[in-house]
Parts: C-alpha cells; sequence; structure tokens
C-alpha cells in the first residue's frame, strides 16, 4: 500500500497546503470585510479554500475515500468557474477567487493540481492494488485501480 | 513599509530555498541546520511584524489585506518544516524548496499590497 503523503505526495500535499492557505485567507478576508457588495462570489471564494483544505487534509491523512470527491469538487469547481469569467464575466466579480480565469493569477497551479491530484491518487492506488494482487492476477491490477480504490 | 524591510526577507528566504533547491538537486532529505535557517527566516518575519506593529507609517497599515498577508505568512515555514521533516527522501527537500518560495513570494506581494492601500 502506497500512502497518498509519502514520497512525491509530500510535495504535493505541500502545494495542496498553500492553495488552502491562500484561498481560505482571501475568501476569509473578502467574506469579513465586504461581503454585503457580492455575496455569491465571496462565499464561492471561501468555499474553494475549504475545498483546497479538506484535500490537503485527506491527502496528507491517506483518507482516500475523502481524498477522491475533494480533488474532483476542485477539479470541476476551477473548470466552471474558469469558463465562466471568460464567457459570462459580469456573472462573478472576476477578482473573487483563486479559480478566475482558471487561477492565472496563481501561476494557473489551480488548473494543474487537481489532474495532478488525480494521477497521484490513480497511480499510488495502482501501486497498493499491485501489491494485493502480486503472484495471482496481475493483469487484472490496473481496471479496478479507478475511483473505486 | 520600507522596501529594504521586505528585501532583507526575500534575499533570507530565497538563501533558505537555494539550500533546499541544491539538497533536492544531491537527492538528500532536509537536515536540522536547515530547519535551524527556517527558523532564522521565521524570527526576522517576526521582526517585521513587530517593526510595523511599532511603525505603522504609510498608507498600507490601514487596509485589512496587507494584515492578511503579514500574519498568513507566519504560518507557511513553520507547517512546511515539520511537513519536510517527516519525510526522509528529497521529496523532504521539495516541500521546503516549496514553502520558503512561497515566503519570498509573499514578501514582494507585502510590498505590492502596501503601494496600493
Amino acid at each position: 500500500m502506497r500512502p497518498t503523503s509519502q514520497g512525491p505526495g509530500r510535495a504535493l500535499v505541500t502545494v495542496y497546503g498553500v492553495l488552502a492557505l491562500a484561498a481560505c485567507a482571501r475568501g476569509g478576508f473578502e467574506v469579513t470585510t465586504k461581503f454585503h457588495e457580492a455575496p455569491l462570489s465571496y462565499s464561492l471564494a471561501l468555499f474553494a479554500g475549504v475545498v483546497y483544505a479538506v484535500a490537503t487534509f485527506a491527502l496528507a491523512t491517506n483518507r482516500r475515500w475523502l481524498a477522491w470527491p475533494t480533488v474532483l469538487t476542485e477539479m470541476v469547481g476551477v473548470l466552471v468557474v474558469g469558463t465562466l469569467s471568460f464567457v459570462a464575466p459580469g456573472l462573478f466579480r472576476l477578482h473573487a477567487s483563486v479559480w478566475s480565469w482558471f487561477g492565472v493569477e496563481y501561476l494557473l497551479v489551480p488548473l494543474v493540481l487537481p489532474f495532478l491530484g488525480v494521477t497521484w491518487l490513480r497511480r499510488s492506488g495502482r501501486a497498493a492494488a499491485d501489491e494485493a494482487t502480486r503472484g495471482a492476477a496481475p493483469d487484472e491490477a490496473a481496471p479496478g485501480a479507478g475511483p473505486a480504490a | 513599509m520600507s522596501t529594504l524591510l521586505v528585501w532583507v526577507g526575500v534575499v533570507l528566504s530565497l538563501v533558505l530555498a537555494a539550500s533546499a533547491g541544491w539538497h533536492t538537486l544531491r537527492n538528500r532529505p532536509v537536515i536540522l541546520r536547515q530547519l535551524l535557517a527556517g527558523a532564522v527566516v521565521e524570527a526576522y518575519l517576526l521582526i517585521q511584524l513587530v517593526v510595523v506593529l511599532v511603525h505603522p507609517a504609510g498608507g498600507g497599515a490601514a487596509s485589512g489585506l496587507f494584515w492578511t498577508y503579514v500574519v498568513t505568512q507566519l504560518f507557511v515555514l513553520p507547517l512546511a518544516a515539520t511537513w519536510a521533516f517527516a519525510e526522509r527522501t528529497r521529496w523532504s527537500s521539495v516541500v521546503l524548496l516549496l514553502g520558503a518560495l512561497v515566503v519570498a513570494f509573499l514578501q514582494l506581494r507585502l510590498l505590492q499590497v502596501w503601494g496600493q492601500a
């Protein structure tokens, strides 16, 4: 079994933690100082921070069942909000969250990160499946190593 | 906020980053001496906080955004160092490298935020 928190996962959790800190600080600041200006946008900004915080916790403590849904939520979030900030710029306050414009203000890290997260969950999960089925049926290890792993 | 106060912080954190980057290249984990260097950078950030508290001259001190940055940056190195030290591979050094680079970046943002207010 390969823990999600070790090896390359150490660095991945670090990047998640940094984004969690950045997004929570930003969302928290916006919600506490100017919430009434744009409640939806600033709630979304804080929500992004919470998603990153939960993903960081899940990956750091090897909780795959929690890591999968949060990483996927994050992926949907950055893709939807990123797209909306281009096609419907009036809908949200543009500078509201780390997901605006696919996270270009954060060197596009928010766009790349969920894909790295999924890749890592699959790879570390497959290593676990390989170990469990070693010697028995090595060919069947790969297909079963998806989200259910 | 004086520019010098920030640039010293940038240089200190980049030295730490260079050290961690060197260990990454040499395939070595973080060592105790690097943690002590990290503590020095952290101490400097605290000094910065005190200086700004005592001498809040300039527009930025009134801005909540500025204080959000000043407080947030204090969390980065202690968390990164703890997280790095528990891993005993090269990825340990990658963690410290990332943490140090983030602090350098936040230092520069401090200067920007100060100017905006």
